[in-house]
């Protein structure tokens, strides 16, 4: 994987990008070391010239720069207030600024070959081997420094933030304790100020040229946070955590990417081919440009060439744009053109979703590719002493919907783009858009090209009015810049319709899963096979066998930058990183099994969608774990918490190789050294990882059973007719949640859902506050998907169209929600997405429970009423 | 194009636009108002929601035409400094996630208390769910509600 992202040194050889009026922090490293990135220049020294993330102005106002991107989940703040925490800054004095695209600043990197004093680097940031060479190794590399989604934010930055805050508060002690010729040990800070040892302080303003000089050590900071064992915001800290945008946003403040406005700006509304990988035909522009305030209409590819859609990354499907003075005049303009264009559908004219669910089920009818195998499951199911239990499943296509529907701002002058977008993913986009502007096409694994292709390119990331994982791909913003090529000097928004959010979505995985399993005379299974078919993101991301007008050669070549990319299956088949997301890391403790991947084709743009795979995975895993309860006649909590059994890291060696590597780090921005170093003959991965640890998800079981009262509440409901309660558990990045629903069915099969319980493990949960707000919010969207997800696709066209067709779910529908953390040190892991994927099953559960049908599919309005 | 006197948050624009120019693109490409967001455009979600003559409306659906007859309140008339009930309580709770519907969530619920000052959980419902949030802030915004409507509860 790290040799398909080399990076030049180029970017790390730059000077320190700092406004006026703010202190440059001197630089007493060489070049080399310099050149070596950010934790190495903290393992050396510190302060660093470049510390990217902070200015301190000469009034002693501190600039926290945010470079994560904000869309709801509160990393914004969270970070900004680690920071501040650490260093000991008065918040009042705090100002965020939103880093621009820069993912070389932000990157975080150590050498390979670490001091021998320096052998333990906090965990996570901890090299497991050593190399005889010394060598540059990423643990943050710069295409992900930013890439804001897997929930890895405060997972791989919490630490960070920890360490550039406290060496600037040490840094500022030191030059107190000198200018008052005492020991800093008898000097503390507090609040933007230094209290000395008889009475003095200093307010760090006065600090700051005498703190420019100190070079704390790394192992001072380190031992300097261990020391601090009282936080003003971290975890369980004084104080609440600061909210930064709180008040913005309740005042219409905040700007989105919506809200951006440029000198001079047209605004663009664009009909696109409603078919994945279609062309223009014809068009006529004449009727648009009738309308008043319409300026332009250009067409997105030129008639016959073929759009994006399967197998195109992130080329935006072909269209033909209205541009006009305002939004409205650009949407009657669009009404306008509509009916004058033909298109040219392509091969994926026939996609139909009813047909499709039934090849996925095919699929998962016969044996698939084994991606985890433990002894002989065929053997066992000939011994099913307590039965056997069976189920299909299925989840079809799902559509993010984000409040703000996607919107960009592109300016194309000098040869260079300029953008502003709400984007997920400000590195991709930067080389995306920049590519537009010199005219050329970069592959996803052509590192040089990118290289160039950010050269010309700025872009300004705008708060995110959600994201959810559509925000992570940046078609919306392409589209911008390539209208914008065509006219030089006009910024040039593009805005999309909530129709075409929900029509051009890239869809979550449609998926059909098929368990079965053998009880043993004990009622314990004996044997489980699970076969998974997806849709894979990757089969839209990297052309394949399914993408128009590509010649057998490059899509061979293409198949092989993506099994080198993803270090895993071709097309297809599903990617490690999927099968990473419930599949292979089934955390059963039964003596046979085996997991297959069964392939599945893209007829339809995949992307991710918060919690991705965990979503079907974890549906039919925690669904049929009841099932198989049901058939045993025990009770589901106590059986599920069999089912995992003792605790234990899960036994990796079970898995793929490219598996273990994702499900370990959970695809953080993490680049293990390229080789796998072998040690007594056995590799080892290179990379301190999280890996499935079965106590943390009895540990969030036991504490959702004892918040929902499940044992009292089991027996009472036993005596009722029709309600019940379901239980489900989960781990996804990182972290692990269990979920009880609390739901009633009447006679006329109305469902009414009266309490959800949620208990995350999420290692230190760093903005309490946030974690209770993202489990809260995941269990919505959770019980979103459940009761009324569903996109669905006929003659290759999306049948949905806005929240009439595609509902979600609303405060009338919602459930009373409560929510515990359970409690640990551990490293901090993630909260964005873990809540969701439980949530489905122990509905389907609950309802089960309460006297309804068992429901293998989603959306369930399809079986009960969801009024 | 003809000319409209609109009543924006106390004060009077001339805006010369098509009179079905909903009243949402007149306060946002034209006054530049942005604090009112287009989620929607169908009257589903409620993130374009404004005051009309007090009452909550979707500005997304309201012709410019139709507006024009009535005074027009928006999140910034609200209040200049976040003093209103509602977002004093919404920051005391944190609320917002995104931000990006409460403008909406807020003039939905100014308007609610207005005219049910102790409204109850029946109320708040059929008032509330015109409003989508999909971060799920649902709860948070229920809590706020029954804390200024004193109707606290569980």
């Amino acid at each position: 994987m790290s040799k398909k992202f080399k990076v030049s040194r180029r970017a790390f050889l730059r000077t320190a990008g700092v406004g006026t009026g703010a202190v440059v922090f001197g630089s007493y490293l060489t070049p080399s070391l310099q050149a070596q990135g950010l934790i190495h220049n903290l393992i050396y020294g510190f302060p660093v010239d470049d510390i990217p993330v902070v200015l301190l102005k000469l009034n002693g106002d501190v600039v926290i720069i945010t470079h994560r991107s904000e869309m709801g989940q509160g990393t914004r703040s969270t970070l900004a207030a680690v920071l501040a925490d650490e260093m000991e800054a008065d918040w009042k004095r705090v100002t965020l600024k939103q880093a621009d695209a820069d993912g070389a600043k932000y990157a975080v990197a150590f050498p390979a070959e670490v001091p021998a004093s320096h052998e333990r680097l906090p965990f996570p940031y901890e090299p497991i081997i050593e190399t005889r060479k010394p060598k540059l190794q990423y643990l943050v590399p710069p295409e992900g420094s930013q890439f804001t989604d897997s929930s890895r934010s405060v997972t791989a930055y919490f630490q960070v933030m920890q360490i550039y805050g406290t060496g600037l508060r040490l840094a500022l002690i030191r030059a107190a304790a000198k200018k008052w010729g005492v020991h800093e040990e008898d000097c503390r800070a507090e609040k933007h100020v230094v209290y000395g040892p008889n009475g003095q302080s200093i307010g760090y303003r006065w600090l700051l040229l005498g703190a420019k000089k100190e070079k704390p050590t790394y192992e001072e900071i380190v031992k300097a946070i261990e020391k601090r064992k009282e936080k003003r915001y971290i975890g369980k800290g004084k104080e609440p955590m600061p909210f930064y945008d709180a008040l913005d946003m309740v005042r219409g403040k905040t700007e989105y990417g919506a809200d951006v406005s440029v000198p001079g700006m047209l605004t663009a509304m664009i009909e696109r081919c409603p078919v994945a990988n279609g062309a223009l035909v014809s068009y006529d522009a004449a009727p648009a440009l009738a309308i008043e305030g319409v300026r332009a209409v250009l067409p997105m590819f030129p008639p016959g060439v073929r759009g994006g859609g399967v197998g195109r990354a992130f080329t935006p499907h072909a269209g033909v744009a209205v541009i006009a003075t305002n939004t409205w005049a650009a949407w009657q303009g669009r009404r306008a053109l509509r009916p004058t264009i033909k298109w040219d559908v392509g091969p994926h004219g026939t996609y139909d979703s009813a047909a499709f669910r039934k090849e996925l089920e095919d699929s998962t009818s016969r044996p698939g590719k084994s991606v985890r195998r433990l002894n002989d499951v065929d053997g066992a199911f000939g011994q099913a002493a307590g039965g056997t239990v069976e189920a299909r499943y299925y989840v079809p296509h799902l559509a993010q919907t984000p409040m703000e529907p996607p919107v960009a701002v592109a300016l194309f002058q000098g040869g260079r783009m300029e953008v502003w977008a709400p984007t997920q993913s400000p590195d991709v986009t930067q080389f995306s858009v920049g590519a537009v502007a010199l005219g050329i096409d970069c592959a996803l694994d052509d590192t040089e090209c990118q290289e160039r292709a950010r050269k010309a390119a700025t872009v300004h990331v705008t708060m995110l009015g959600g994201g959810f994982g559509r925000k992570s791909k940046p078609d919306y913003v392409i589209e911008a810049a390539m209208l914008a090529k065509q006219m030089p000097g006009t910024p040039i928004r593009v805005q999309w319709t909530r129709e075409d959010d929900v029509k051009f979505s890239y869809y979550n995985a449609a998926s059909s899963q098929y368990l079965k399993a053998s009880l043993g005379a004990d009622k314990r299974p004996n044997a489980i096979l699970q076969r998974s078919a997806l849709t894979s993101f990757f089969g839209t991301i990297f052309p394949n066998s399914s993408t128009p007008g590509l010649a057998e050669t490059q899509v061979a070549a293409s198949q092989k930058a993506r099994s080198e990319f993803v270090g895993s299956g071709v097309y297809p088949y599903a990617s490690g990183i999927e099968r990473a997301q419930g599949l292979e890391d089934m955390p059963y403790d039964v003596p046979n099994i085996r997991l297959e991947n069964c392939p599945a084709e893209n007829h339809i743009r995949v992307g991710w969608m918060r919690s991705v795979a965990n979503i079907y995975h974890s549906f039919a895993i925690n669904s049929f774990a009841n099932e198989m309860a049901i058939a045993a006649g025990r009770d589901p909590k106590d059986y599920l918490l069999d089912l995992i059994g003792r605790d234990r890291i899960l036994d990796e060696k079970l898995m793929t190789t490219e598996t273990v590597e994702r499900f370990r780090n959970n695809e953080l921005p993490m680049t293990p050294i390229a080789a796998p170093v072998v040690e007594g003959g056995k590799d080892n991965q290179v990379v301190a990882g999280y890996p499935p640890d079965t106590s943390r998800l009895r540990a969030v079981i036991d504490q959702v059973a004892r918040d929902s009262g499940w044992s009292d509440k089991v027996a009472q409901y036993k005596n009722m007719k029709g309600r019940g309660l379901g239980i489900a558990a989960h781990r996804s990045f990182l972290s692990y949640v269990a979920i009880v629903v609390d739901a009633s069915l009447n006679a006329a099969n109305e469902l009414t859902i009266h309490d959800v319980y949620g208990a995350i493990h999420c290692g230190l949960a760093v903005n309490r506050d946030r974690v209770m707000a993202q489990m809260e919010g995941g269990i919505v969207y959770g019980l979103s998907i459940a009761l009324l997800g569903e996109i669905t696709a006929k003659n290759g066209a999306v049948v949905q169209n806005n929240f009439d067709d595609y509902p979600v779910l609303r405060m009338y529908q919602t459930p009373r929600i409560h929510v515990s953390i359970v409690d640990n040190n551990d490293p901090p892991t993630g909260v964005g997405e873990p809540p969701t994927p439980a949530v489905a099953p122990a509905l389907a559960n609950a309802i089960v429970a309460a006297g309804g049908p068992r429901i293998r599919e989603i959306p369930f309005n399809k079986a009960i009423t969801v009024l | 194009m003809p000319a409209f006197q609109l009543n924006v948050n106390g004060r009077m624009h001339a805006v010369n636009v098509d009179g079905n120019m909903p009243l949402l693109w007149v306060l946002r490409d034209i006054l530049g108002l942005k604090g009112t967001k287009f989620g929607c455009g169908v009257a589903q979600c409620g993130a374009c929601t404004v005051h009309l003559d007090g009452r909550a409306a979707r500005s997304c659906i309201t012709d410019v035409g139709v507006a024009a007859l009535s005074k027009i309140k928006t999140i910034e008339g609200l209040s200049y400094d976040g003093s209103h009930p509602c977002q004093k309580m919404w920051v005391e709770l944190g609320v917002p996630q995104c931000g990006f519907c409460q403008p909406g969530q807020i003039m939905t619920a100014a308007a609610l208390l207005d005219e049910h000052p102790h409204a109850n959980d029946e109320q708040i419902d059929a008032y509330m769910s015109g409003n989508i949030c999909r971060c799920g802030t649902y709860p948070r915004i229920k809590d706020a509600i029954r804390r200024l409507a004193g109707s606290a509860t569980s």
